[in-house]
């Protein structure tokens, strides 16, 4: 009875519990390995030199042998082999010098060769590994998952199924055919989903650092399947994943589906599912699982590569997200783990701080904690009030410079210039103008003493002491903190224009604290 | 002329289409209907491709456009399957050598050979997979030539075992074919199994300033053969030795032949085929709307089938390590033997010659002559397979092979010359001398 109710339990339970903080079993180590196919960002495609292209009218960018016409032949693109072999040095793969291509036979509508060509019994890399660390988000200190191969290959065709009424039928778009991918393939090395979002995360970014992949899950430029089994039993792959919350959840749901089966006293069976949203659902078993009938492709050579092409790739390299992450931590940029994390995921913004921060901090003498606190904090968080995504030349690197050496050099308070950016946010034609004659425009610069009319300040600051009596009274008391939220207010009364200290100074003579 | 003649002979049966007009200054040529053109169907006399007009023409097509002119496509074995052209969509050809019987012209190039048989065109082109140009050429007394693999460009033709599919000329004397093959004997950016231009500079070495050649005869060729096949290669010999040396020589894989050629060429044949779906082309069945099942049972005939499923059992998981690694292995095996009997050196393969070896091989093509239509349709389709006993040795090499007329006692008897790789112009050159011995 009391079995029955906690298997009740488990099979009831909404997707929406699986994203409260997941723990696996002690008893149920879980074991998970992904196999991630990636677009490379090539003009052509893999064996023709028909345009690769994502948004063109369907069956427009086909040659005779994507559309598989008889006689036709596949050549090897060599701009799809350089990309495939940055990726390899890039995960510390070793390269095969002498790899060769392998057809995989299965018919739909969409593969129209009845074949794909890929590389299954001698792929181009081998092993390999990415590095996770807690700083990534896991809760161990780190973790290696390694890499079993990477193997390049085509894509296929689309399928694009309509129903209209009494009639379904499937149209096929054979653009995306023959577009080369690189399957990479880990070892079942993740015990957590933390861990797969990590890795999904920073696969993602080392892609598009070596400019391989656009690695976007959403337009299906980079697809996710993984392998889930737990304590040794059978492996169930789950495919059809779109985003990486869906690869996290279905991970999530199928594991306590395995646990429940166990528990259960049933054997997880071998088998594919997909995942609907809410559940995995079964997709087909073992039994009528495929036999893709692998043969060496008869007419295509194999790849020979020199072996000085590793070593020139290596030199070619740039920085990995990780290698860019500890530089962006340590001297000079000295940034936070969250900022320099900002920094790391985001290559526009990545190349607009470098050179901010060059620029302002080596030829104007800034202080170098200045361009991170304005880049990431100001400009990149108005970008986010506004919904929009940080965009390099909205506001050009040298006003935001100039801005800078204003508060620098005391021209203007901290507090106005935060508001003159937001001014020049929203009125672009103005970072034309020089930055200092907007400034005295609109009445921003900083005041000197001499400019400051003592009647004047003691009246603002009267004007706030009888609009904020609960803090005086706190003050008074000796909350002293009090004091700068009254200097604050006397700040934005005044746009910043006068000194904070004068301010403070003044407050503590009207209500005669120390 | 050619046109004409070929519409008087329409009870052969050997085009599956013909031109509506060719041009008067041009060389008429037959084209087998695995080679896509533009202006006539490519129909691989197949069902499944029975309504197919390529939008792009072959290589070879283009290379030969400036001379000659495409008479008609021509008959064949369904996608080159078979040894007869009795496996034709469009019926069987019959061989032209017998006006008044029905006998089977060999296949698959049957049409071309008839073509070029027949008198109506003076050379054809063919391909040749096991035999398929060679073996036709023996049953209708003409001359059938496959050169090295990869010497000419496959681009447009039609694939039934790539490894293997060679195009080959088929003529009525060794000049025409030698002035085809010239124009062919070119390398093609767009077939990856195409020779490079550097391999082809070393290739047709001059075999010495010693005229006197050393002639093979591969033990493993004695078979029981007709008695005027024996006859006409025995003369052969005789005559050949009065100038030349006869050596007999052994290449023990090559008794393993057969075997290796039928797990290959259906698997790779196999997956070839898999494209014919009738979604983007070609037949398909209007009730089949979700699947194309029916559209591949009904587009395929019979002997493409059972090489459908014969390639994808060797194909299987079950049966990939101990059949088709097992032929893929043995065949690599093979080709080494081959190299150790040439006295020339393989630039393909990369071997050195054996200065003991011999310059060519001496065999007949066939075991004997062609049978007729009644005669061959009551043998089962295993001993079919046999037929090209003598021909896929030299498939699985990818040695350049030639099928000759030898005549003895008023019938014409193929024999078969085989060189080393890449020696395709002196192995034309000792078929023309052999030829004229044969008086």
């Amino acid at each position: 009875m009391i079995r029955q109710s906690t298997l009740k339990r488990s099979f009831s339970t909404t997707p929406q519990l699986y994203n409260k903080k997941f723990r696996p079993l002690a008893e149920y180590p879980l074991m998970c390995g992904l196999e991630i196919h990636s677009q490379l960002k090539t003009p052509h495609k893999l064996f023709s030199l028909s345009e690769t292209s994502f948004h063109e009218d369907p069956n427009t960018k086909i040659s005779y042998f994507d559309a598989a016409l008889p006689g036709t032949q596949p050549t090897l693109n060599p701009e799809a082999l350089l990309l495939a072999l940055r990726a390899a040095v890039a995960l510390g793969s070793s390269v095969n010098l002498d790899s060769t291509f392998d057809r995989k036979h299965y018919f739909y509508g969409d593969q129209p060769m009845g074949y794909q060509i890929t590389q299954h019994y001698n792929p181009y890399a081998k092993g390999g590994s990415v590095k996770l660390w807690k700083r990534d988000g896991i809760s161990e200190d780190e973790k290696t998952i390694r890499i079993e191969q990477i193997q390049l290959e085509q894509d296929t065709g689309k399928s694009v199924y309509v129903e209209t009424e009494g009639e379904s039928y499937s149209k096929i778009d054979l653009n995306r055919t023959n577009v080369p991918l690189i399957e990479m393939v880990t070892k079942p090395d993740f015990t957590h989903p933390d861990e797969v979002k990590v890795f999904i995360k920073k696969f993602q970014n080392l892609l598009r650092y070596m400019d391989i992949c656009s690695g976007d899950l959403e337009t299906g430029a980079m697809r996710v399947d993984v392998n889930v089994s737990i304590r040794g039993g059978e492996r169930v792959e789950l495919k059809n994943l779109s985003t990486t919350s869906a690869v996290i959840s279905a991970i999530k749901y199928e594991y306590k589906r395995q646990i429940g089966l166990v528990e259960k006293g049933e054997a997880v069976v071998q088998e594919t599912r997909g995942w609907d949203g809410k559940k995995t659902v079964r997709l087909r078993t073992k039994e009528d699982a495929l036999d893709y009938r692998y043969m060496p492709d008869p007419e295509l050579p194999p790849m020979l590569l020199s072996d000085e092409i590793v070593g020139q790739l290596k030199a070619e390299m740039p920085q990995t997200p990780d290698q860019v992450l500890e530089s962006l931590l340590s001297t000079p940029y000295n940034l936070s783990l969250k900022d320099a994390t900002i920094l790391t995921y985001n290559l526009d913004l990545l190349m607009y701080y470098r050179m901010l921060f060059d620029v302002s901090v080596n030829a104007h003498g800034i202080d170098p904690r200045t361009p991170g606190n304005w880049l990431i904090h100001e400009l990149l968080g108005t970008f986010s009030r506004n919904d929009l995504p940080f965009d390099p030349g909205y506001i050009p690197l040298v006003s935001l410079i100039n801005l800078m050496k204003a508060v620098q050099d005391d021209f203007i308070s901290n507090y106005s210039a935060k508001l003159l950016l937001q001014h020049l946010f929203n009125n672009k034609e103005e970072t034309m103008r020089d930055l200092r004659e907007v400034i005295e425009d609109y009445g921003l610069r900083k005041l000197t003493d001499a400019e400051v009319s003592s009647e004047e300040l003691t009246a603002v600051c009267n004007k706030i002491i009888g609009e904020q009596q609960n803090t005086v009274k706190s003050i008074k008391k000796g909350k002293v903190n009090g004091l700068n939220f009254l200097v604050g207010q006397a700040m934005r009364a005044t746009q910043g224009t006068i000194d904070a200290n004068v301010f403070e100074t003044e407050f503590k003579q009207l209500l005669d604290v120390e | 002329m050619a046109l004409e003649k070929a519409r008087s002979l329409a009870r052969l049966n050997i085009f599956t289409s013909l031109a509506s007009e060719i041009s008067q200054s041009l060389t008429p040529i037959a084209i087998k209907d695995n080679i896509a053109t533009k202006l006539l169907p490519t129909t691989c006399s197949s069902y499944a491709l029975s309504n197919y007009i390529s939008p792009f023409q072959a290589t070879v097509i283009d290379l030969l456009e400036d001379e000659f002119t495409v008479v008609g496509k021509t008959n064949m074995d369904e996608f080159g399957m078979g040894a007869s052209t009795t496996f034709s969509h469009y019926g069987p050809t019959l061989n032209p050598m017998y006006p008044n019987e029905r006998r089977i012209c060999g296949g698959s190039s049957g049409g071309s050979a008839a073509a070029v048989a027949a008198g109506i065109v003076p050379v054809a082109l063919g391909t040749d997979t096991g035999g398929s140009v060679r073996q036709p050429a023996s049953y209708t007394g003409i001359l059938g030539f496959k050169p090295t693999y990869g010497r000419i460009s496959r681009w447009g033709v039609v694939a039934y075992a790539q490894s293997l599919d060679t195009v080959g000329i088929l003529g009525k004397d060794v000049d025409i074919i030698e002035k085809v093959f010239t124009k062919l004997d070119k390398h093609d950016p767009k077939d990856p199994t195409s020779l490079g231009v550097e391999l082809r500079s070393r290739f047709d070495s001059k075999h010495g300033n010693n005229k006197k050649l050393r002639i093979g005869v591969p033990e493993e060729y004695v078979l029981g053969f007709d008695p005027k096949v024996s006859k006409a290669w025995q003369q052969c010999l005789e005559a050949l030795s009065q100038d030349h040396e006869i050596v007999p020589v052994s290449v023990p894989l090559i008794k393993k032949t057969l075997a290796m050629y039928f797990t290959l060429a259906p698997a790779e044949a196999s997956s070839n085929l898999g494209r014919y779906d009738g979604i983007r082309y070609g037949t398909r069945s209007d009730s089949d709307k979700d699947y194309y099942a029916k559209t591949r049972s009904e587009g395929f005939g019979e002997e493409v089938k059972r090489r459908i499923i014969l390639g994808n059992y060797n194909l299987s998981s079950d049966s990939y390590k101990n059949h088709f690694l097992k032929a893929k292995l043995l065949r690599r095996a093979l080709k080494q033997q081959f190299d150790e009997v040439f006295n020339q050196p393989n630039y393909v393969t990369g071997s050195d010659p054996n200065a003991n070896g011999v310059d060519f091989l001496l065999t007949p093509t066939t075991v004997g002559q062609a049978p007729t239509i009644e005669d061959y349709d009551a043998q089962s389709s295993t001993h079919g397979y046999t037929q090209d006993v003598l021909t896929i040795p030299a498939s699985l090499a990818g040695i350049p092979a030639i099928s000759f007329p030898w005549e003895v006692e008023g019938a014409k008897i193929g024999l078969q010359l085989m060189g080393q790789c890449g020696d395709d112009y002196n192995l034309l050159r000792i078929t023309q001398e052999t030829m004229s011995l044969n008086t």
